[in-house]
């Protein structure tokens, strides 16, 4: 007896399977994404073992980012990998790499560039070891942390008020 | 619901559902460009003429796998503008250590891991990495594989190996300083 496969719905199903997955990638590819953050280099803002985000593609899109805005971007270092990290200067900022060293050096961010830190200064590796990072590296903006705790993730920079 | 029962309206929404599905294979798998400028001369629009323009097939995948190789013509983001996609030739990637040409202020370059020595064919009309030195290998968007027009010149691209690069021979995997 011939084993007999239902060939036309079963075609139907793989059809629908594709444009679902295909629609699901656009999503995250364009509008907005979950990822995990795991690592020790954002640690007061999220945790080490690995925190559920949301990232939206508009903002980086639209040239709406601001010093202060959470960002995950692919590593200059491994186009494999993407890392979050906080956006310190804009271009034309000038930025000292490290405050703590007596010999201070400045640096000016150059154009279409983004100087990015990790919210841990000890324990990040970010652009004081590999320098400025092309803006178009940039894949979108982290709005919320989903778990634990979930939350709104807002621009943390408040300006300096100058004593007189 | 009279909307959705509309033949013309089912049959619309029957095509519409299609569209990720090819936008998927536009922006990971084959996809057509044009060339502009002559910084890739003699390569791409070898007669000056501006309203002639080159078109390639671009392959995306490549840009999903990273797996370049030297003397590839490449699309990527200009380092310092988002907004412009530029067309080079790979030199040399990680580990390799290259002579750059006058612009550049060192003698040697040593690519650093992740990135490549990209620039255009046309050396003295380029701005590329002799310019703004090495570029970060996530970059790359898209490798030329074809030129598809005009149709006199419908070739593979080639690859070519540059003598100002000497090849780094160890084991990629492996942390390097």
């Amino acid at each position: 007896m011939p084993l007999h496969i239902p060939f036309r719905p079963l075609l139907k199903k793989i059809e629908i399977a594709i444009k679902l997955s295909c629609f699901i990638h656009f999503i995250g590819e364009h509008v907005m994404e979950v990822t995990m953050c795991i690592g020790p280099s954002m640690l007061p803002t999220f945790n080490t073992v690995g925190d559920l985000v949301v990232l939206e593609h508009f903002s980086p899109k639209l040239k709406r980012l601001e010093i202060g805005d959470v960002i995950v971007c692919i590593s200059p270092t491994n186009p494999l990998r993407a890392v979050c990290k906080r956006i310190i200067g804009m271009p034309g900022d000038r930025i000292c790499i490290d405050p703590t060293i007596i010999n201070r050096k400045y640096i000016t961010v150059p154009r279409g560039h983004v100087w990015l830190q990790g919210d841990n200064m000890s324990n990040s590796t970010d652009s004081r070891s590999y320098g400025p990072v092309p803006y178009a590296l940039i894949r979108g903006r982290v709005f919320a942390r989903i778990w634990p705790q979930s939350c709104w993730i807002k621009n943390g920079m408040t300006p300096l008020q100058e004593d007189d | 619901m009279v909307f959705f029962r509309n033949p013309n309206v089912r049959s619309f929404i029957r095509t519409a559902a299609w569209s990720p599905v090819i936008l998927f294979f536009v922006e990971h798998g084959f996809s057509i460009g044009s060339i502009q400028g002559r910084s890739m001369q003699p390569t791409f629009n070898p007669d000056s003429n501006k309203l002639r323009r080159d078109i390639v097939l671009l392959n995306r995948w490549i840009a999903v796998t990273h797996e370049y190789s030297r003397g590839d013509v490449v699309t990527l983001y200009a380092p310092d503008d988002p907004d412009r996609v530029i067309t080079k030739r790979i030199i040399a990637l990680e580990g390799d250590t290259v002579l750059p040409l006058p612009p550049y202020p060192d003698k040697f370059v040593k690519i650093p891991k992740g990135h490549c020595w990209v620039e255009g064919d046309e050396i003295f009309h380029s701005k590329d990495s002799n310019e703004y030195g090495p570029v970060p290998l996530a970059l790359i968007n898209a490798k030329v594989s074809y030129i598809l027009w005009p149709f006199s010149r419908f070739s593979k691209v080639e690859r070519f190996e540059n003598s100002r690069v000497s090849v780094f021979k160890g084991d990629p995997l492996k942390d390097h300083d």
